[in-house]
């Protein structure tokens, strides 16, 4: 009991501690749920989680300042173009058009996962000048630093796949794994901030 | 045979018995999230598993421990485990990402799973076969007795 008591208090300080990156968190800061998403946008099972439950927990929790949610990168080795993503996605986040971009990656899936034209989806999603900053912010060391950070947060939280939330109220975390229903999820959700 | 029929039904018992824990000791809308995630039964029929399943497995930990009713315990377990199985194998071939929702969350459903699963599922059914096997062999030699 005392290990697992020490091993939430680690995991919380250590969730603490991870900065949440600039523009892709959203919500009030101060939340009583913490909502972390590990996403590979190559990922079909992301893909329904962020246009299904995602998108409905962002309207009626985190406008209602219930919950804060925080985007991470976890691109898996197997899937060839989601690492080319994951930098089009941060990149996008450093000008305030994570959303967009996330959105349109996940919409065209299928048609990026093929061909590999990341850029061609992106550049769909923003003004002509926003993807001249893309282009050189995808270079940037810094874009890639934000990346690795995510996959290291995602290793030091076990994960086992993608999608994942973390959702944390207090110092228990709940890793909860795979596509979700939003029914049962704001069930889950409505219950942690009951108590 | 005697301690070989000991020992499965401590393990089975043991098994039963850690897969309640792990399910109880966490919010029981999680697991609810975890059978969802198979996308196999409608949100009311979800809702009642996940209450009352960690309870079954419980009890039939305890049962199958005690050694009380072991025939029947011992049959129950193993439908039990052959239709997660069933489940499992379905969900894997259809390519589905989900928690396999056995021992608790992060325990995503994979070839890992599957083999730890299927090794449950032979266990059980030969608990079970074992289980059944000492009636018949008293009944067959009541018969040669009567027979003589």
């Amino acid at each position: 009991m005392l290990l697992r008591i020490a091993a939430c208090l680690t995991a919380a300080a250590a969730a603490a501690a991870a900065q949440a990156p600039p523009g892709k968190a959203f919500g009030n800061q101060a939340a009583p749920l913490r909502i972390e998403v590990f996403s590979d946008f190559q990922c079909p099972a992301c893909k329904n989680l962020h246009e299904g439950a995602l998108a409905q927990v962002h309207r009626d929790y985190v406008r209602a300042g219930k919950v804060y949610l925080i985007h991470r990168e976890f691109p898996l080795p197997m899937h060839r173009y989601a690492r080319e993503a994951a930098a089009y996605a941060t990149a996008a986040a450093r000008l305030n058009r994570y959303e967009a971009v996330a959105a349109a990656l996940f919409r065209q899936q299928a048609f990026w996962s093929n061909s590999g034209n990341v850029e061609a989806v992106v550049a769909g999603a923003v003004s002509p000048a926003e993807m001249q900053k893309l282009r050189a912010l995808v270079r940037d060391p810094q874009t890639q630093m934000a990346i690795e950070q995510d996959i290291a947060l995602g290793k030091q939280n076990a994960l086992s796949q993608t999608p994942t939330m973390v959702i944390t109220k207090g110092f228990r975390r709940y890793p909860v794994g795979g596509n979700q229903n939003y029914a049962i999820l704001k069930r889950f959700l409505d219950d942690l901030l009951s108590k | 045979m005697r301690w070989i029929l000991r020992l499965l039904r401590w393990a089975m018992g043991g098994v039963f018995l850690y897969a309640a824990y792990t399910k109880l000791r966490e919010p029981w809308l999680m697991f609810a999230m975890a059978i969802d995630s198979y996308q196999l039964l409608p949100e009311w029929a979800v809702l009642a598993v996940a209450r009352t399943l960690p309870w079954f497995e419980l009890a039939l930990g305890l049962v199958l421990l005690s050694g009380y009713g072991l025939k029947y315990a011992a049959a129950v377990a193993s439908g039990l485990l052959g239709g997660f199985f069933a489940v499992m194998i379905w969900a894997y071939l259809k390519g589905m990402n989900v928690d396999c929702g056995c021992f608790g969350a992060g325990d995503p459903l994979g070839p890992r799973t599957l083999i730890r699963d299927g090794i449950l599922l032979a266990g059980a059914l030969l608990l079970t076969v074992l289980a059944f096997r000492p009636a018949r062999a008293s009944a067959r030699d009541e018969t040669s007795v009567l027979s003589a």
